[in-house]
């Protein structure tokens, strides 16, 4: 990752959602992006050149042009059309973002249009996102990751989120998924963990 | 076999699918696949295919591909009958806001000047007053007080489109709860379709959402109803009746946001025998 005395950058074309520029990098800001508050706090993920990346919860591709501006290929699913206007436009301008609008829960919808992922990020606000999660690892390549922003929240609201996030891990393992690390955003993203995982090799 | 947008691949090799993106669309709309046999593939089968020199052309098809589905998915989307509703209702409630709070300020403002105004002005119908507080004004006031009556003028014609519009999209809750309340119950929901897919409980108590979660956290009384609080039946009720109505109702309000879904128009016989059940919910015995 790129880091411009302390502030986290990405090399790209500017002006996606007004973001600032520090010399000729576009700043990430952990406040609104989830992966930039991962880094912030230490995640070990490097994004490299090569890596074709499944996005499930593309939303406007804020996100996105960041993970484009590092990786190779990125697969930007979302479903809702306003978002996916402001997606189209944002993968207009890099021609390594395929947006796809499709259900993410429905894997069998976009499956022929995918190709195999080195990194599956998922950033969706649905009780059911770890279920979500792993329907979506057939397109996981031997020795991916996967890398979880879970919305504590929209998964149970009355539910301590510290709870919320024993179920998801109990749930990813009984789904024979190894539980890397997790890590809560904190101060940027209330209620909010990073869980990076790996499916347990037969 | 298996079919990928770019073709079909079986043990004797691939057979390219060639044409621009409408044409592939097409065809991928006609290919059915069961996640349990579906082998994800890698980008170099598509080079096998024949026609796709590098990584890069792959891509660059792909996204044309892409860019074409997702502009039709949009269009679609937007299409839906209920889209244009939901804007419209959300409107006529922002009006109301709008309205009320430049009104509150208005009366400040005029208070100022008349040291006579008081309290017993503000129980008069709006109509009325407006008017009344135009007099004697600056013309700056003056026309902010116009614009106000303007604002209400477009919330009348736009009310009124909002219900009709409402009895087209919606008949069958329309007939139960009457055009703008159905409206809004569409809005809270979000489309007809999630309407159509929530339980009876859930529509129940859609539009009291701080009550509810202050429930499901803290223990507070679970709420008797949301938005359906503002269809007569269920305010008018006597409050010992009044959760037992809104529960009918919110009942064969699934009922009937399924058939408008669905079916798409009204249904007579559904429709007296839910007003018949509601009405029976609301006599106290």
């Amino acid at each position: 990752m790129i880091w411009v005395e302390n502030v986290l950058v990405s090399r790209g074309e500017g002006g996606v959602y007004g973001e600032h520029m520090l010399k000729e990098f576009r700043v990430w800001d952990p406040y609104r992006s989830k992966l930039a508050a991962y880094y912030y706090l230490g995640g070990v993920f490097e994004l490299t050149p090569d890596l074709v990346v499944l996005y499930l919860g593309a939303a406007n591709g804020t996100t996105v042009s960041h993970v484009a501006d590092y990786a190779g290929t990125v697969y930007a699913v979302e479903f809702a059309p306003r978002p996916m206007q402001d997606l189209i436009a944002v993968a207009r301008r890099r021609d390594n973002v395929v947006p796809l609008m499709a259900d993410a829960s429905r894997p069998d919808r976009y499956a022929t249009l995918l190709e195999m992922a080195d990194l599956i990020y998922q950033d969706i606000a649905q009780p059911e996102q770890v279920t979500i999660a792993i329907r979506n690892l057939m397109f996981l390549r031997d020795g991916g990751r996967m890398l979880i922003m879970l919305k504590t929240r929209s998964i149970d609201t009355a539910e301590e989120p510290g709870v919320v996030l024993e179920h998801s891990v109990a749930a990813l393992e009984a789904a024979r998924v190894n539980v890397l690390d997790t890590k809560w955003l904190n101060p940027y993203h209330k209620d909010h963990a990073a869980i990076l995982c790996v499916p347990a090799r037969d | 076999m298996q079919s990928y947008w770019f073709g079909d691949i079986d043990e004797h090799g691939c057979t390219p699918y060639r044409g621009g993106p409408k044409a592939l669309a097409k065809r991928l709309e006609t290919i059915k696949i069961s996640p349990e046999h579906f082998v994800p593939f890698d980008w170099r089968v598509a080079e096998k295919c024949g026609y796709m020199p590098d990584h890069k052309e792959y891509i660059r098809k792909l996204r044309d591909l892409c860019f074409y589905l997702a502009e039709v998915g949009i269009t679609r989307q937007y299409e839906s009958r209920d889209a244009e509703l939901l804007q419209m209702v959300r409107t006529l409630d922002q009006l109301d806001e709008v309205s009320n709070v430049l009104t509150e300020r208005a009366l400040e403002w005029h208070r100022i000047n008349n040291p006579g105004f008081s309290r017993k002005y503000m129980r008069l119908p709006r109509q009325k007053l407006l008017p009344m507080m135009k007099r004697g004004g600056s013309q700056a006031f003056r026309q902010i007080i116009n614009e106000i009556e303007n604002l209400a003028s477009a919330r009348t014609s736009l009310m009124k489109e909002v219900s009709r519009r409402a009895d087209e999209v919606v008949p069958n809750c329309s007939a139960l709860l009457g055009g703008l309340v159905a409206a809004r119950l569409v809005s809270q929901a979000g489309s007809l379709q999630t309407l159509s897919r929530l339980p009876g409980s859930s529509i129940q108590v859609l539009g009291a959402r701080t009550a509810l979660f202050s429930h499901m956290r803290g223990g507070t009384p679970p709420p008797k109803h949301g938005i359906i609080f503002q269809h007569r039946r269920v305010h008018n009720a006597p409050k010992e009746v009044r959760g037992k109505v809104a529960r009918v109702l919110a009942a064969k309000l699934a009922i009937a946001a399924r058939l408008d879904q669905y079916r798409q128009e009204p249904a007579p016989e559904f429709i007296e025998a839910a007003q018949a059940a509601i009405d029976k919910a609301g006599r106290v015995i």
